[in-house]
């Protein structure tokens, strides 16, 4: 029996991904463009993550509270505690997954655009959380500072450092690889069959036998530990964290990007963040109006494509009847596919 | 007895859906529920599934009880239901319906999904082997790459009960099964399901196409208002005076 191409077409997509990411520090070694390279593989964490949780029909605004959550919880646990930053990275996300178990079970007793608002309102109260309060600890509205990079990691060749742009590069490019296998895994698994039923049917998931409110949850709970993941690389490399990271300005940023890529398909976040970090560094002339510029965008995908970016190629394919163009639910969806 | 209803009732507000309704559907039948528009068939197929709860009285199913279970749960213990409206997943594929509704009744470990070890990768195969074995039953092989949305109607109608066999349920509830069909089409799935019951599921239908019901049904319960006015074999039905008051209405007893 050949195999099934959902999970095929997950590894090629994979390889892509690896082989791009691979191949930046083979082409530069420029720090501005390293730079922009590791903000893109932790935008693309953090909307990956996110897209997982909004393909079970949950459009989470607090998405990005979980990153701030481990991002305050490692710079603690590093500066007060004296932990090494590699203990702090593997303790931190769970402390945001572990957080999110409360929080989703309150926002899962609603739907729409009330769950909508339950998590905004989430999103407003972490923020100012981590502006007003505890603020000998949290830094208050003037941060927290003086995180410190992380800490070289003892190996048996010798200690390798992160200090550099390239060798953060290579730290976030690991953390962000094992991040998408998973969620790619996941997504070319049952979860990602599960997990589409819901978004398309609750009722009917659940009279077919899926409890919906715990897969609910579960997808809730794990975009919230691989927000932390981001969170933590982010405190130390920033090293210097601000409440207004974690509000509603880069909590729409990830969604403009995930929605203009397509929430359908598990490629669509990466599409829309690469294609909205080209365009970011086009428009950096623009400053403050670069916003303005993302939300026509949103709305003029919304209007004309409404299954993202992912999904133009097949729509393209359709009309214009080339092949037998796959009406399916596109696994691949642009940039590999034909 | 597979399914037993004891005395169930469902209050929405001021208005008694179902009052003390009691049905008892054997296994290898097919029951049918009739009764006119309103008279509370859906609720009753909602209470059994669990997708509304009962205001009184117990169901029970193989010997358990089952009233006060989520949906999920019910279908675990081998009841599945189509809906009248919206069946299947628009989105996905035919092939990927099917898979989805054999998966989504079966748990299975988190971590050995994402390690994808040898045991799951068998059960995965047998569960792709499954559903193509179920698409050949209800001659769907040929779209079983299409996207369900974009199915006609008649594929539509069998790629539904392929979902809800799919689930390997032993009580099949149908909304409806032959809605919109033609009479060869229709012909066909009344094969389709004679068939099932030959293989020894369970199928409890609501169905407007009297002539249907009457030949495909071994029981029928009569509902009216909320209230069980009939329950037997069709012949008796047919000529069951309440029956056909309920159906007819007064004029029939002016007459």
């Amino acid at each position: 029996m050949p195999p099934e191409p959902r999970r095929v077409d997950g590894w090629i997509g994979f390889g892509v991904l690896l082989v791009a990411g691979v191949s930046v520090p083979l082409l530069t070694r420029d720090s501005y463009h390293l730079d922009v390279a590791t903000v893109i593989l932790r935008n693309l964490l953090l909307t990956m993550s996110l897209r997982y949780v909004m393909s079970t029909g949950q459009l989470n605004m607090a998405h990005v509270s979980f990153m701030g959550i481990a991002a305050y919880a490692s710079a603690l646990l590093v500066t007060r505690a004296g932990w090494s930053f590699w203990a702090a990275l593997a303790v931190a996300p769970l402390l945001a997954a572990l957080a999110a178990v409360p929080m989703g079970r309150v926002a899962l007793r609603v739907s729409g655009p009330y769950y909508f608002l339950i998590s905004f309102a989430f999103l407003e109260v972490l923020r100012l959380v981590f502006n007003n309060f505890f603020v000998d600890y949290l830094g208050g509205p003037s941060g927290l500072v003086e995180i410190p990079p992380p800490h070289p990691l003892l190996l048996t060749g010798g200690a390798v450092t992160f200090i550099g742009k390239l060798a953060q590069y290579w730290l976030m490019l690991v953390l962000f690889l094992a991040s998408a296998a998973v969620l790619i895994r996941l997504e070319c698994s049952r979860f990602g069959l599960v997990n589409g039923a819901i978004r398309q049917g609750e009722l009917l998931a659940e009279t077919l036998g899926v409890n919906v409110p715990r897969y609910k949850l579960g997808a809730f709970v794990l975009g919230a530990f691989f927000a932390g993941v981001a969170g933590v690389f982010f405190a130390h490399s920033q090293r210097v964290l601000h409440s207004s990271d974690f509000g509603l300005e880069p909590m729409v940023l990830l969604v403009v990007f995930t929605v203009i890529g397509g929430a359908g398909s598990v490629w669509g976040p990466v599409v829309g963040t690469l294609v909205l970090a080209v365009a970011s560094e086009l428009l950096r002339e623009l400053h403050h109006y670069e916003l303005l510029v993302y939300g026509l965008v949103l709305i003029v995908v919304m209007l004309c494509f409404p299954d993202g970016l992912v999904a133009l190629p097949g729509r393209v394919a359709r009309r214009f009847g080339w092949g037998r163009a796959k009406d399916g639910a596109s696994t691949l969806g642009a940039g590999v596919a034909p | 007895m597979l399914l037993e209803l004891r005395e169930v009732g469902k209050r929405f507000g001021g208005l008694q859906a179902v009052a003390a309704f009691s049905m008892t559907v054997r296994a290898g039948t097919i029951h049918g529920l009739i009764g006119p528009n309103g008279a509370g068939k859906s609720t009753v197929f909602n209470l059994i599934t669990g997708v509304l709860p009962v205001t009184s009285g117990e169901i029970h199913f193989k010997g358990e009880r089952i009233s006060g279970l989520r949906p999920s749960e019910i279908c675990r213990r081998g009841i599945a239901r189509t809906f009248q409206a919206t069946t299947f997943f628009r989105e996905f594929t035919v092939l990927d319906n099917v898979m989805a509704a054999s998966h989504l009744a079966v748990e299975r470990g988190f971590v050995k999904t994402l390690l994808a070890t040898a045991g799951y990768r068998a059960r995965e195969a047998a569960a792709l082997a499954r559903a193509q074995d179920l698409l050949d039953a209800v001659r769907l092989q040929d779209v079983a790459g299409r996207r369900a949305g974009a199915l006609p109607h008649r594929d539509q109608k069998a790629l539904s009960l392929a979902i809800v066999l799919a689930t390997g349920a032993d009580l099949v509830i149908l909304d409806e099964p032959l809605a919109g069909l033609t009479t060869q089409e229709g012909e066909d799935a009344m094969r389709t399901l004679q068939a099932l019951r030959a293989d020894g599921k369970t199928i409890l239908l609501v169905e407007h196409d009297m002539r249907a019901v009457m030949g495909l049904c071994d029981v029928i319960t009569v509902l009216d208002h909320g209230v069980r006015i009939a329950e037997g074999v069709p012949r008796d039905i047919q000529a069951n005076p309440a029956v056909i008051e309920a159906y007819l209405g007064a004029e029939d007893t002016r007459a």
